[in-house]
Formats: structure tokens, C-alpha cells, sequence
């Protein structure tokens, strides 16, 4: 190595000799000082690249936390999850004779399992002690009580209202005539929630197929279903407020009227989202400016409301309808009372005087002739009984099965579905997002929201396909809160300002002068070796 | 103007604030009086109450509801918020209304007590809430109150309200000096009353005139009032006090750009002796001025706010005029009033408007000024300025003048800005009668920087008819660069100092507060182009440094004719030649030949060559 180095240097002179003719040549280098000045650049060098620019990276690099980006994308492209409803009936009977309860219970779920409508359950039929408890298990969707009618061929099918029982009175002894009377009850019973869960699938990544089809009209009211109601919250609060558009009525027994119309509705409810309820009284309430006000119609002898003016009927400038604090949205409820002089007041279009808002709650004109100081609860009857159903519509309820009890377990259903397709789909979004922008900062405590969605996610999926519906919704739930924060992680937005550029251009001074002896040394030394490396070949040649 | 006759009227201590809870669930009351200098005050109090059952069912009548679940949600129980601006001018205008209990700093000023909760952090978190939310509500900045703007008094401040468990419950005070109150803080403020300034009083309430006020402060006060352990209510009480310039407020609104008067119009002083018909010295107004609600706030009075639920009259405006006044009410409503020595009351009529009107009139001297009352003079006068100059150091100067023939006990409240740093040991007393003065009681809570304000509290008693002045120095700290706001020129302000005036058994019944002007600090400010240049001269000095250090160590050194010419400078020089002969081709072509010159030229170029090399090397 050092004879090679030498012999270099002796070549490179003597050309350079040669070739010039004025200048003398410098004396030849030593060996030894030729190879400590290449040590030298090479060190430079060693430590530009293995100090100075990992250093110099890593402070001003953005930090991104890893995301598990491929189940990101399958939970996005629903790969992960295929869900379907396992749905357990049982079924009692006063008939003593088991074996027989047993066939019919094995036929009717042969004749559900095949309904092309209901490829998205797997009812399980079983019969019951003949013990009849009052209170279904858990894991009972509906029970079916057979009993015997008290005359012949009465023949009747009837849900009650508060618990998951459908009574059927049947008296037939064919078995499988039995079967197929009670197949169809039960069909009847979630005919609308696998319209509205297949709705719900259909024509997303977790589309399976086996949704049943729907009809345009269905379509519409499905539509229209899931438009007005909220997403589901586990807090949700209701404001009731009183709009007096004079002075008078300036009060209002409402906690009566709560206690007795819309406190026994939230009950059952309230297993799966807690309520908080508020009451306000607000006088002096005028209409925006920016509709155009009620009309005088002297033929009826009423104000009509244009139907154009509904929308802007709440004045959200100066009515104070704020949200409520903490977490959850807020359903209001507005009871406007016009001034005398423009009594009544209805809507142009219907004569009617109430209405709702999706997603933001419902509106009721009072129209009385007695007004006194103070609104009595038999006053405010009607006016909550309107209030119950606005409630109603605006959490999602579906609109049958008659029975309260069925109607919250459909919807827990199809709360949990919708929201695991909304987390997935916020996944996906997510991925996409930090896909596209390269500069974008992840924080860790977006990866592990990102986790906590997936883990929630799988449990949620699990808990569907095995029948534990009310905790794939609690988990859901989660995960779609989750998913949110993810998203939504303010940390993230404020790195897209600072792009690369910036980065170099403040160091340009320190970077700029540092790097061109340092390049232009290394590049002279390479020119030298390079020279080196051919000249063998010459010479050899 | 009839000063003494307008001090003589011990109405202004009237003003109860500790009074028994009120029966009506809704109350409003209009103040009015002139004042000396052609200025008029008028005092707006709500009062509206709700059980404090209903209240924690959140069941909201006449409680604002979105104010309710603020306090509710951040476990507060008392809130005093205040919005203020200019200066109550003592000198001239007397007592401060509602012995100052209902008034701010200049800004905003906040302070409530807070549910403590089992957590430590649980406090802070509740404050930081409340502020942030009440930020929101009113369109203010309170959310920058944060841990440096807050402090605990410890004297200075007690609960008005009753509280059944005192222990559990902190208070936090915040002052924000720079905020400017405006229209909206108004509009929210307005907002939260039942008749949302449509009907009653609350329909004079126009920012255009409220703003327009020499003085002005709103306060919102909520504490719970109870007359039986388990019969609590729950009271708000907003108040808007304004100091109109009489003649400002009654610009008309299609011209409000002040004008001269023609000549003709002025009144002169005809005893002058250089009175002619072309120079006039206006003379002097004498007489009470002309001035009515609707030309002072823009429109009449808009009907009442009935809310009384029992349907009794209730007088709800007070005009403090004397007897001799001639008073013109206007209205097509039914209205009641009573007049006695110094005061009427009026009711507002049911849906219709109502005017009050005074006409110019010039009112015999009917009262000896030596017949004041005591109390017209104002309990204490305190001012405070910055001395000093320079931007490192500087002192604090306060001024307490009692000018009661008794001596009054004070306590001083000074919420300090961290970047104020004081210098404890040069805290001075001086009383102008030479008498020595000691403070009784000392609170001092030392700054942290960026995490906590100088909080200092001092019992100090002023004696009867003479001056204490107090006195510290301080040092200005330097901020870092991203703490400095837009306007860094401009200065810091900081927050009044409250002066709490403890009530005297036997000379007045209620403590009195005040509150100094806000004062702007300025400090040391850098050029904000600064971090750039360092940037700059930092890296040039660095890279080269680092230049020279490496062109040593790497470079090999030969003398000046050893050094081989660089391969650029020689095909430069290639390039160069082949120009010059192109250019002399033509001079040649006519002379034939080459000459001499050229070769000289090419000598000295190879001379050049060398100098190149050198400098490269």
C-alpha cells in the first residue's frame, strides 16, 4: 500500500513537470504526509457521514410512530370482519310434551335459517323447560310462549310491549304447520331490522352478499332513518327549552311533565346510552331576521309558516341553544308560544305545528287561547307525548316491532354494525392520510389509539358473530371514539406547515461554507486515486 | 353645577349588597344620577334567583342556563366576573357605587371559589375550565388566565354568599389588564337576562352609548343565598354601571362629528372688556343641564320585564335630582311614582314606552356645602405609578389618602405579572403626618417565573385625614422571544391593585373596595429579526473557522514558483490566448508580422499564471 501510494505521487509530479513549463517542480512529498492528509480528509469525511448527518437528520426529522397500516387496510377494506347475527329463540310450550316442542323448535329454525331475506342471521331455535320463567336470559333474543287457545282455532300472534316475549296462541297439532305459523311471527318480528342492517352492509367493504335485497321505497325510509337520528353516543343530553315570544308563559311545570312522559321512555333505554336532561324558559324570543316570518291568512284566520322558513325558524344567533358541557351531543326540544297577536301560528303547507330537525331535535308551536303565567303538566301532555316520538325518531328507533324491549336490542344491533364500519373506515382513512403525507408528524399516542381501535375492533366483531350483542356495541363504541381520536389528534396538523424545505434552508449558512473545502478536498484526493488506478493500466498497455 | 347638592345624597351607600335574599325571582333596578361636570350615572341591577333544588337538577327558569352548566360542570359555587373601563373619578364624582364591590380593574377581572376535589391537579383543571368556557360564553379572552395570571388571595376577598361547606372550597382570582371591553362582551352579557334587553331597563343597554362612557364596568355575581339550611336559592346579579358625558351621549346619531357652534349661539361673558361684536369669551353654563333617557341611550325604555310573580308595583327606576328639578315623564302607560327631599322613583309602564326628561333650569342654592355628609367624600383614594426609568429597574409608588376624621383599616392586594420581579426588602411606608406605619399583616407569595405572579397582600391602617405612601422596587426580567406579544412596544400592563377598605363598627357598615388604575411596564425588548442574524453570523463564523482549521491540515504548502499552474488556469489561459489572437489578427493583417508586444504579453501571463496558483493554493 505504501510503495503503491508513493509511485503515485512520483507519477503525478513528473507529468505535472513535463506539462509545465515555467514553474519548477515541487520537491516529491513525503509518503508519510500524503497518507496523513488523506487519514485526515477521510476522517472528516467519517465523521460528516456517520456524526454529523445521522445527528443533523434526527433532530429535525418529524416523528412518525409505526401503524400496523396493513390491518389498518383490512379492517378498511372489510377483510377482517364478516358479520353476521347469531339470533337465539326459545321457544316454551304448556304442552308437556317436549319431544314434540323439540321438532317444532328444529323445523322452525330449518325454515328461518332458509328465508333468502334473513341470510345475515343464524337463528338458533331451542325449546324451553316447561317451566315458563317470566324473565328471558340474556342470550334470548325473543322467546316464543305457545299456549293453548281457549277455543278452537283461535289462532293469534302478540308481542309484548316491554320484554322480548311474543305470545302465540296455536292449537294445531300438525307440526309442521305450527312451525311455519310461528317462522312467519318470527319473520314479521325482524323483517325490518335485516332491511335496515342489509341497507346498512350493502354497498360497503363488509358486504357479504347475503344481504337481502331492498326495494326503492324501503331504501327512502331508511334513508330517511338513519339521516334524522344521531349517532349513537354513550352520553347524550336533552335540553327542553320554553320560547315565549312576549313575557307570558314564563314558567312551566316541566318536571312534572318529564317525570311522566319522557323519564319512563329513557328508562329501558338507558342501558346502553346515559341522559342527562335540562329544562330552560326563555322570553323575548323573536324570530331570525333571515326567514321571512309568518303571513297572515285571513280565509283560515291563521299565521301561516312557510315550509321554507322551517330550517330557519331556530334563531341561533340569539336563542340560547348552546350545546350542553361534557361529552355527548345535545338533542334540544323547543316549545315556541307566538305572541297573542300572532295566534295561531302553524306550518303553511300540513296545518300542523310541530316538526324535526335531524341531528339537532325537534320544534313544537303552542297554539292556545287560555295562557296563563305558567304552563300546567295536562298543558304540556300532548306537547311531550309529540316530544316522546321526536325522541323516538332522533335516537334511531326502528318504527316495528311493537315491543320497546326488541326495538333497542334491533338497534343495538345495528348501532354496533354501523359503528364498526365507521371506526374501519376511519382506519382506512387514516392510513391513507399518513400514506400521502410524508411530513406528516404521528405521535405515539396516535399509534396507540390506532391499537386500542384494532383490538377493540376484533372484539367487537367477535362479540357479533356470538350473539353478545351489548357488548360488541360497548367495544365498538370504543373503538369508534378511539378511531376518532386518532384522527383527530390536533399534534398531527401543525407539522404540514413546516415542509423540507424549510428545514435545509436554515442551515444553507452553517451547511453551505462547511461543505466546500470538505467536498472539494475529497473530490481532489478521488481525481488522485482514480488518476492512480489507471495509470498501472497504461503503463502495463 | 350644584356639587354639594348632588353629594348631599347618602343614597349612594344605600346600595345593599349583603341584603336578605330577595322574594321576586326577578328584579331590576335603574339608578340614575347627574353628576358634576355634565356627566350622568346610571346604575343597572338584575337580580334573578332559583332554588338551588331546581338549579342542581338543571332546571333553569330565570338563571341563564348556559352560565348554570359552566358553574355546574366546574364545581363552582360563587363566580364574580368584571368587565371595566376608564376611571372613576373620585376627585369629583364622590363615593364609587356599590361601595365599589361591583366593580373591575380595567379588563377583565374574575374571581370565584371552586370546589377542591380529592385530586390534586382536580383544582386547577376546574379552574382552567371555568375560565376557558366563560371565555367562550363571553367572547373574551379569559382563557389566557392561565397558573402565571392566577393567584389566591388570602384577606383580600370573602365569599358573599353562604356556603355550608367553606373548607372545600378555594379561591382563584384572575385579572387580564389588557383585554378592551367591548359590544362583544355586551351582547352575551345582555343575553343571559330574562327580557334579553327587548323590555324594562335592560332595552337602554346599547354598546354604541355603554362603550361611548367615561367609565363604565359590568359585573356578573352569582352566590348562593340561603335564609334556612335547606332553603337555598341560588342568585345572579348583573349590574352595568356607566358614567355618561351628557352632551357626547346626546350627538344625534345621524351626526355624531362635534362641530363649532355659530357665533350668534354662544353665549358671551359681556363683563369682559374686549367683548365686542366680533370676539366673544363664552360664559360659563350655569344651571343643570338638559338631558333625557331617550337622547342620552338612543330610545325610551321599551315597557317592563313583568316577571313579578305577585303581581306587586315595584318602583324600578331612581332618579337622585333634588326637589326643585322639574322632572317630565313621558309615556301613554300608567305609571306610579313618589318623589321625596332628593329622590323619585318611577315604575315602568306594561308595553309602552316611557321617557324621562329634565329640561335646562337653574336651580337656587339651597344647600351650605358645609352640610354634606360624611360619607359623600369617598372612604379612601388610593393611586399608584411606575417610577424609575431605564430597563432593568424600577419602583412601585402607591398613594393612600384617607380623608375620613377616623383612621381606616386597608388591605392592599397586588397581583404582580412574573416579569415584575419586587425586591421585598425595599418595601417602604411613609405617613404624611410622620407618624411611623407598619403593616399588621403580610401575605407574600413570591414569583415563579413563567409559573406564578407575586402575589402581595398587606394590612395596613391609615390614620384619620393623612396620606400613606408605599414604595418597592423592582427589576424588569427579559422575556424569551416567543413571549413577547405583537405589540412588545407598547408595554405590559398590570393589573390594578384592589384596595379593600374593612368595614368600621362604628362608622360604616360594609367594607368598601377600590381599585387603582392598571399600569403598562415597559421592558426590555430585543429586535425581533434577531434569531435570524445569529442564524447567520453564528454559521458564517463557524464555517469559517472550520475552513481555515481544515485548508491547514489537508493542504500541502510549496513556494510560490514551485507550484504546478492549476489544469483550469492553463486552459483559461488557452481560451484567453486564442481571443487575443483573433483580436490582434486584424491589427497584424495590416501591419504584418508579429511584434515584440506580444511576446511581452504572453511573458507577463505567465507570470500571472503563477499569482493564480498562489492564491489558490
Amino acid at each position: 500500500m505504501m510503495m503503491r501510494g508513493d509511485k503515485t505521487q512520483a507519477d503525478v509530479s513528473s507529468s505535472d513537470g513535463q506539462s509545465s513549463i515555467t514553474a519548477m517542480a515541487p520537491p516529491p512529498e513525503q509518503p508519510a504526509t500524503s497518507n496523513t492528509r488523506r487519514l485526515i480528509i477521510l476522517s472528516f469525511w467519517l465523521v460528516v457521514a456517520c456524526l454529523g448527518l445521522p445527528h443533523w437528520i434526527w433532530t429535525t426529522s418529524i416523528h412518525r410512530s409505526d401503524l400496523p397500516l396493513e390491518s389498518m387496510n383490512d379492517w378498511a377494506e372489510g377483510k377482517s370482519c364478516q358479520p353476521h347475527y347469531p339470533l337465539n329463540i326459545r321457544l316454551h310450550s304448556q304442552s308437556h310434551d317436549s319431544a314434540r316442542d323439540a321438532i317444532v323448535a328444529a323445523r322452525t329454525e330449518t325454515i328461518l335459517n332458509s328465508l333468502t331475506d334473513f341470510q345475515l342471521y343464524r337463528f338458533h331455535v331451542a325449546a324451553g323447560n316447561n317451566t315458563v320463567s317470566d324473565v328471558p336470559t340474556q342470550d334470548d333474543v325473543l322467546v316464543v310462549e305457545l299456549k293453548q287457545p281457549s277455543k278452537a282455532d283461535h289462532v293469534e300472534a302478540k308481542l309484548q310491549s316491554w320484554v322480548p316475549v311474543l305470545d302465540i296462541v296455536h292449537a294445531d297439532d300438525d307440526v309442521e304447520r305450527l312451525a311455519e305459523f310461528i317462522s312467519e311471527q318470527v319473520r314479521s318480528v325482524f323483517a325490518d331490522e335485516a332491511k335496515s342492517l342489509s341497507y346498512i352492509l350493502g354497498n360497503t367493504p363488509f358486504a357479504t352478499g347475503k344481504e337481502a335485497i331492498i326495494s326503492p321505497e324501503d331504501r327512502k325510509i331508511l334513508e330517511a332513518r338513519t339521516t334524522r337520528a344521531f349517532k349513537y353516543a354513550s352520553a347524550l343530553h336533552l335540553t327542553f327549552s320554553l320560547f315565549t315570544s312576549s313575557a307570558t308563559p314564563s314558567a312551566w311545570d316541566i318536571e312534572e311533565a318529564l317525570e311522566q312522559y319522557i323519564t319512563p321512555l329513557l328508562g329501558p333505554f338507558s342501558a346502553i346510552t346515559k341522559f342527562t336532561v335540562d329544562t330552560q324558559v326563555q322570553l323575548q324570543a323573536s324570530f331570525s331576521p333571515s326567514i321571512e316570518g309568518p303571513t297572515f291568512d285571513a280565509a283560515t284566520g291563521q299565521w301561516k309558516l312557510d315550509n321554507s322558513d322551517l330550517g330557519g325558524f331556530i334563531n341561533a344567533a340569539e336563542w340560547p341553544l348552546s350545546p350542553s358541557i361534557g361529552s355527548g351531543p345535545t338533542i334540544n326540544f323547543v316549545l315556541y308560544v307566538p305572541s297573542a297577536q300572532q295566534s295561531p301560528l302553524v306550518i303553511a303547507e300540513t296545518g300542523g305545528s310541530s316538526w324535526l330537525i335531524p341531528q339537532w331535535g325537534g320544534v313544537q308551536i303552542l297554539n292556545s287561547q287560555h295562557l296563563s303565567g305558567r304552563l300546567s303538566a295536562e298543558d304540556l301532555r300532548p306537547i311531550m307525548l309529540t316530544f316522546a316520538d321526536q325522541l323516538t325518531s332522533l335516537l334511531g328507533f326502528p318504527q316495528s316491532p311493537p315491543s320497546l324491549s326488541l326495538r333497542i336490542s334491533s338497534l343495538t344491533r345495528e348501532r354496533a354494525t354501523s359503528l364498526i364500519m365507521s371506526a374501519s373506515s376511519t382506519l382506512g382513512a387514516l392510513s391513507r392520510l399518513t400514506l400521502k403525507l410524508k411530513s406528516i408528524a404521528i405521535p405515539d399516542t396516535v399509534a396507540k389509539s390506532v391499537d386500542e381501535t384494532i383490538n377493540r375492533l376484533n372484539q367487537a366483531c367477535q362479540d357479533l358473530n356470538q350473539g353478545r350483542f351489548s357488548r360488541a356495541l360497548q367495544n365498538a363504541r370504543i373503538a369508534e371514539d378511539e378511531a376518532e381520536q386518532a384522527f383527530f389528534e390536533p399534534s398531527m396538523v401543525g407539522q404540514v406547515y413546516f415542509p423540507d424545505e424549510h428545514r435545509v434552508a436554515v442551515y444553507v449558512p452553517l451547511l453551505g461554507p462547511m461543505a466546500v473545502p470538505l467536498v472539494m478536498a475529497g473530490a481532489k484526493e478521488l481525481i488522485a486515486w482514480v488518476k492512480y488506478l489507471k495509470s498501472p493500466k497504461t503503463k502495463t498497455a | 353645577m350644584r356639587i354639594a347638592a348632588l353629594l348631599a345624597l347618602p343614597a349612594w351607600l344605600a346600595s345593599t349588597v349583603h341584603a336578605s335574599p330577595p322574594t321576586q325571582p326577578y328584579d331590576e333596578q335603574l339608578h340614575l344620577a347627574p353628576l358634576p361636570g355634565g356627566n350622568l350615572y346610571a346604575g343597572f341591577s338584575f337580580t334573578a334567583t332559583t332554588p338551588l333544588t331546581s338549579y342542581d337538577e338543571q332546571h333553569f327558569r330565570y338563571f341563564p342556563r348556559a352560565l348554570g352548566q359552566i358553574l355546574q360542570y366546574t364545581h363552582t359555587k360563587e363566580l364574580h366576573l368584571r368587565f371595566a373601563r376608564g376611571r372613576w373619578d373620585d376627585e369629583s364624582w364622590g363615593t364609587r357605587p356599590r361601595g365599589g364591590r361591583r366593580e373591575g380593574g380595567t379588563g377583565v377581572e374574575i374571581w370565584a371559589w371552586v370546589e377542591r376535589g380529592q385530586e390534586p391537579d382536580l383544582l386547577q383543571e376546574r379552574w382552567s375550565g371555568l375560565v376557558n368556557s366563560l371565555s367562550g360564553l363571553f367572547c373574551a379572552s379569559l382563557n389566557f388566565i392561565d397558573g402565571a395570571k392566577t393567584s389566591s388571595p388570602v384577606v383580600s376577598f370573602e365569599p358573599e354568599g353562604t356556603h355550608l361547606n367553606l373548607d372545600n372550597l378555594d379561591l382563584l382570582h384572575g385579572t387580564l389588564p389588557n383585554e378592551v371591553v367591548c359590544t362583544e362582551n355586551l351582547t352575551p352579557f345582555l343575553k343571559l337576562l330574562p327580557c334579553k334587553g327587548k323590555a324594562g331597563i335592560s332595552s337602554l343597554l346599547d354598546g354604541h352609548k355603554i362603550f361611548d362612557a367615561n367609565w363604565q364596568t359590568m359585573s356578573i355575581d352569582v352566590r348562593p343565598v340561603c335564609s334556612a339550611p335547606d332553603d337555598c336559592v341560588l342568585e345572579i346579579q348583573q349590574t352595568v354601571d356607566i358614567v355618561l358625558d351628557i352632551q357626547r351621549s346626546m350627538r344625534p346619531r345621524d351626526n355624531p362629528i362635534p362641530r363649532p357652534v355659530p357665533i350668534e349661539k354662544i353665549p358671551c361673558d359681556e363683563t369682559k372688556e374686549y367683548n365686542a361684536e366680533d370676539t366673544c369669551y363664552p360664559k360659563k353654563f350655569e344651571g343643570e343641564m338638559f338631558w333625557s333617557l331617550s337622547k342620552v341611550f338612543g330610545q325610551p325604555i321599551q315597557g317592563n320585564c313583568p316577571l313579578a310573580e305577585d303581581g306587586t308595583k315595584s318602583y324600578e327606576i331612581k332618579l337622585e335630582v333634588p326637589f326643585e328639578r322639574t322632572v317630565e315623564v313621558i309615556t301613554d302607560g300608567n305609571i306610579s311614582e313618589t318623589k321625596d327631599q332628593s329622590e323619585r322613583r318611577y315604575s315602568v309602564p306594561e308595553q309602552q314606552t316611557l321617557d324621562i326628561s329634565l329640561p335646562e333650569q337653574v336651580l337656587e342654592v339651597h344647600t351650605a356645602p358645609d352640610a354634606r355628609s360624611p360619607f359623600d367624600t369617598p372612604r379612601l383614594y388610593a393611586s399608584r405609578q411606575i417610577t424609575g426609568y431605564g430597563q432593568q429597574r424600577g419602583g412601585m409608588h402607591a398613594v393612600l389618602t384617607n380623608p375620613q376624621p377616623y383612621a381606616q383599616k386597608i388591605i392592599y392586594l397586588e397581583s404582580l405579572p412574573w416579569f415584575l420581579r419586587p425586591f421585598m426588602h425595599t418595601l417602604t411606608f411613609r405617613a404624611s403626618s410622620g407618624a411611623e406605619v407598619r403593616p399588621e399583616k403580610m401575605y407574600y407569595t413570591p414569583a415563579l417565573d413563567r409559573k406564578r405572579g407575586t402575589q402581595l397582600e398587606l394590612q395596613v391602617e391609615v390614620p384619620a385625614h393623612s396620606t400613606v405612601e408605599l414604595s418597592y422596587e423592582f427589576e424588569k426580567a427579559i422575556l424569551r422571544y416567543t413571549e413577547y406579544p405583537p405589540d412588545a412596544n407598547r408595554g405590559f400592563d398590570v393589573p390594578a391593585a384592589v384596595v379593600r377598605v374593612i368595614a368600621n363598627t362604628t362608622e360604616a357598615d360594609q367594607d368598601a373596595y377600590l381599585r387603582t388604575t392598571s399600569l403598562l411596564l415597559p421592558l426590555p425588548t430585543p429586535d425581533f429579526s434577531m434569531p435570524y442574524n445569529v442564524i447567520i453570523l453564528t454559521s458564517t463564523v463557524i464555517a469559517l473557522g472550520f475552513g481555515s482549521i481544515f485548508n491547514l491540515l489537508v493542504r500541502r504548502f510549496a513556494l510560490a514558483s514551485e507550484v504546478p499552474p492549476s489544469p483550469f488556469a492553463t486552459k483559461l489561459k488557452a481560451v484567453r490566448d486564442r481571443i487575443r489572437g483573433l483580436v490582434q489578427k486584424a491589427p497584424a493583417a495590416k501591419d504584418g508580422g508579429e511584434t515584440k508586444d506580444e511576446k511581452k504579453v504572453k511573458g507577463l501571463n505567465g507570470k500571472r499564471t503563477v499569482d493564480v496558483n498562489r492564491k489558490d493554493l
